[in-house]
């Protein structure tokens, strides 16, 4: 427990000093959220934002951080202490939790007590809404992670899977504004349950099947990530 | 009392036979020396001590235990610092000291070992701001900072300056003086010769001799490690 909490501290401190992190993840929606902040409909932006968060911090920076750590030998240093791997996951996966909370408190509060949003209407399907989707991402990220030879291309590889990915699935900007054929891409997306997961859970009815799937997609993901990741 | 046992140990990486057959002992309390030619096969051995190696042959035992089965039974008795293994460049100096110490069930006072290491100074710098040498200070004593009973050093002393390595060599001394087990990879015949009650010199993935540094001298005919160590590299080149 103790290498689990020096650890988990130790990566979320990482996160806060990286500027990239910092900015995509708490500067960034934010200020989306002030560009928008004309519209009338901003409680379908917001939920889309945390999404969005989520996305940049589990499909982009996760695995870019576990590609530099494998190729610069931090995680084979860390095989020769006495931490289980497991630790050393969760670890990573609670600083990414926190990190994207962060992010999503001030989204949403500066929505919420600036600029008028409607306070979540069911406020603990959001916030399940919001742990199964990081979980969602961070699966991704680590199959990711796991299929990429070096940190370079963990990097490259979750750039050009996280971008198109938060806006075809309505996380940057919301789908009703897509053509035709790319909204119906969005359809086939991970992210895509997840953004209505969170927009059934702020303003709307939290479905049942939405969540279902997002498991699913996490159990897969999973799967996947421990068959196929390597520490060196 | 031994504390690290190896027989037969063979292991390849394709067609290259890094280690061929490689068989010693290390007692407690011993300072064991492993020098040798680059790519003579000294990584590849310590790496199958601590358990990052499965050997494809032969036996290894560290403490007691096999370190390929059971790699954090070990690990939590074992310090080590790897010839390659770096730290996130935004890591700070004391933050890393004290992450890895809560890594241990026991470990040695953090602060002290830093201060010991004359890291103190550098406490809030990142790692990726280091000099080489106060890299590698902060390897050797991120290896300590577990209170292990046994200390595996894969190239010792490399990158430092003149004064850090004497530094070092006191260090190491007062491990010593404590009873630790040291297994150490150097390049450097004088700090061998120094520090090491005996050491294996490795050739082309075997042991080519093995000894305390008095023997290898004698039996050289020669007058110091380092020459003993030329001769040995000239025989059946
Ligand atoms: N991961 C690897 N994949 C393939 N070959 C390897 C690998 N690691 C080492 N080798 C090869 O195995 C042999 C022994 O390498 P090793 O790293 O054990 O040598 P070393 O004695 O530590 O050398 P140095 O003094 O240069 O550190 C070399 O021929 C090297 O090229
Ligand atoms: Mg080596």
């Amino acid at each position: 427990m103790r290498a689990f909490r020096s650890l988990s501290g130790s990566e979320l401190r990482l996160l806060f000093r990286d500027p990239g992190s910092l900015f995509f993840m708490v500067a960034f929606p934010a200020m989306l959220l002030v560009l928008n902040s004309g519209s009338d409909d901003l409680e379908i932006f917001v939920p889309g934002y945390l999404a969005m968060i989520l996305a940049i911090g589990g499909i982009a920076t996760l695995p870019a951080v576990m590609g530099t750590y494998r190729e610069r030998k931090v995680l084979r240093r860390l095989a020769t202490t006495p931490v289980s791997p497991l630790v050393l996951l969760t670890g990573q996966i609670a600083a990414q939790l926190v990190m994207g909370l962060a992010g999503a408190v001030i989204v949403g509060g500066v929505a919420v007590l600036g600029f008028g949003v409607a306070p979540p209407a069911h406020p603990a399907a959001l916030a399940l809404a919001f742990v199964l989707s990081a979980l969602m991402c961070y699966a991704i990220g680590f199959v990711i992670a796991a299929v990429a030879p070096r940190a370079r291309t963990a990097e490259l590889i979750g750039l050009l899977v996280m971008f198109p990915m938060i806006f075809l699935a309505g996380a940057a900007i919301p789908r009703e504004g897509l053509a035709g054929e790319l909204r119906e891409m969005g359809e086939y997306l991970p992210l895509t349950q997840a953004v209505t997961a969170l927009r059934d859970s702020w303003a709307g009815t939290p479905s049942i099947t939405t969540f279902l799937l997002i498991s699913g997609i996490i159990i897969l993901g999973t799967a996947l990530a421990v068959a196929l990741f390597r520490w060196e | 009392m031994t504390v690290i046992e190896v027989e037969d140990l063979s292991k390849s990486y394709g067609d290259t036979r890094a280690v061929d057959g490689v068989t010693f002992a290390v007692k407690r309390g011993e300072t064991f020396g492993v020098l040798g030619h680059n790519g003579a096969g000294k990584t590849t051995t310590v790496e199958c001590l601590v358990g990052l190696r499965r050997p494809d042959r032969g036996r290894v035992r560290v403490l007691g235990e096999d370190p390929a089965r059971r790699r954090r039974a070990v690990a939590r008795r074992m310090g080590v610092q790897l010839q390659e293994g770096e730290l996130p460049d935004r890591m700070r100096v004391a933050e890393a000291m004290r992450v890895f110490a809560t890594l241990y069930d026991r470990p040695g006072d953090w602060r002290e070992v830093m201060e010991r290491w004359d890291l103190g100074h550098l406490g809030g710098k990142a790692y990726g701001d280091l000099s080489g040498g106060q890299k590698q200070r902060l390897k050797l004593a991120l290896a300590l900072v577990g209170g292990p009973e046994l200390v595996v050093l894969d190239e010792l002393t490399t990158g430092l300056d003149p004064v850090a390595r004497r530094e070092t060599w006191t260090l190491i001394g007062d491990l010593k003086a404590s009873g630790t087990t040291v297994v150490l990879v150097s390049h450097f015949m004088d700090e061998a010769e120094e520090l090491c009650d005996r050491v294996a010199v490795f050739r082309r993935g075997r042991i080519a001799a093995l000894g305390t540094p008095r023997e290898l001298t004698g039996r050289t005919g020669t007058g110091s490690l380092e020459e003993a160590y030329l001769a040995l590299a000239e025989e059946r080149r």
